[in-house]
């Protein structure tokens, strides 16, 4: 199962994932934490920690599930972080300008989409929602 | 040359730099100076990919940036200058960047430090750096973003955080 972390700014994270829950229900794998008052290594080391395989579950390792890391704001401490800690693996993505519907669709499609394609489908929808509503 | 901004900021190049004060200073080089990440191309690239288009970047060892800053080609640059720690601030200083003035930007809480301001956090090591930098008559502005509140930081100050170790 594709795992995801929705890491922001302030509380930004956190009430995403509630809303997202309050739309959807409760979400395994949907994860939210923040850079308050951390300095850049240590957003970095939470993000390792969340990146790590869950203790107890030895016997999926060393095939780690695929993770996506979704923040706020694109060349913030939040996006360092990420993809530090992600390096350069190819089953782990992060996607900057995090919304509602990017979450709604990670939710909806990663069950039946393949890694690469999920990523792109989710910034073009994220993009798509955003626009002028009523389209004048 | 001239730094328009010299900051002490252990989040380094991130939106408070590169929208918050590069709207307000119009520089035009963002200059990280930090020996590790000079050392490391991935590390440097995910750093300079995040400044904006119109700001050129450079990610420099200690000793690369004085001598970047001493060079007669690069005369015209606004530079804005960044720096994880006060140790590695007082380390430019004290090897020959001319500086007045030191933005302590961020100083993010961790183990074995106490409080100083609400976004300054010290150990004594760094207490020692911020002395340093006053001894050697730069001034200690701590402010996080344009418009915010600005503290200055004397020896009083330093010496009343060092008494609470």
């Amino acid at each position: 199962m594709i795992r995801a972390l929705v890491m922001t700014h302030g509380q930004i994270g956190t009430e995403l994932v509630r809303v997202v829950e309050m739309i959807l229900g409760p979400i395994e794998g949907l994860d939210a934490s923040s850079n308050s008052g951390l300095s850049a290594e240590d957003i970095t080391s939470q993000v390792e920690a969340w990146l790590a395989p869950v203790v107890g579950d030895e016997q999926e390792a060393p095939e780690r599930a695929p993770t996506l890391i979704l923040v706020d704001d694109y060349g913030g401490s939040c996006a360092h972080a990420a993809q530090l800690a992600c390096g350069d693996r190819p089953d782990s993505a992060v996607l900057s300008g995090v919304n509602l519907a990017m979450l709604l669709g990670f939710v909806t499609w990663r069950d039946s989409s393949d890694f690469n394609d999920l990523v792109h489908r989710l910034v073009q929808k994220g993009r798509e929602a955003i626009t002028i509503v009523g389209n004048r | 040359m001239a730094v328009v901004l010299a900051r002490i900021d252990d989040r380094l190049i991130h939106g408070q730099v590169t929208v918050g004060w590069s709207r307000q200073l119009n520089p035009d080089r963002l200059l990280l100076a930090n020996n590790a990440i000079a050392a490391d191309p991935w590390q440097s690239r995910v750093y300079a990919s995040s400044v904006p288009p119109e700001i050129s970047v450079s990610v420099l060892s200690i000793a690369e940036t004085v001598a970047f800053l001493a060079d007669p080609d690069q005369v015209e640059q606004r530079v804005l200058l960044l720096t994880g720690s006060p140790g590695e601030m007082a380390e430019l200083v004290r090897i020959g960047m001319a500086v007045d003035r030191i933005n302590v930007g961020g100083m993010h809480f961790g183990a074995g430090k106490l409080e100083m301001l609400p976004f300054v956090y010290v150990d004594q090591q760094d207490l020692l750096a911020l002395g340093r930098l006053l001894t050697m008559g730069t001034t200690l502005s701590a402010q996080q973003v344009p418009g915010g509140r600005e503290y200055l930081l004397g020896a009083d100050q330093i010496s009343d955080m060092e008494a609470r170790f």
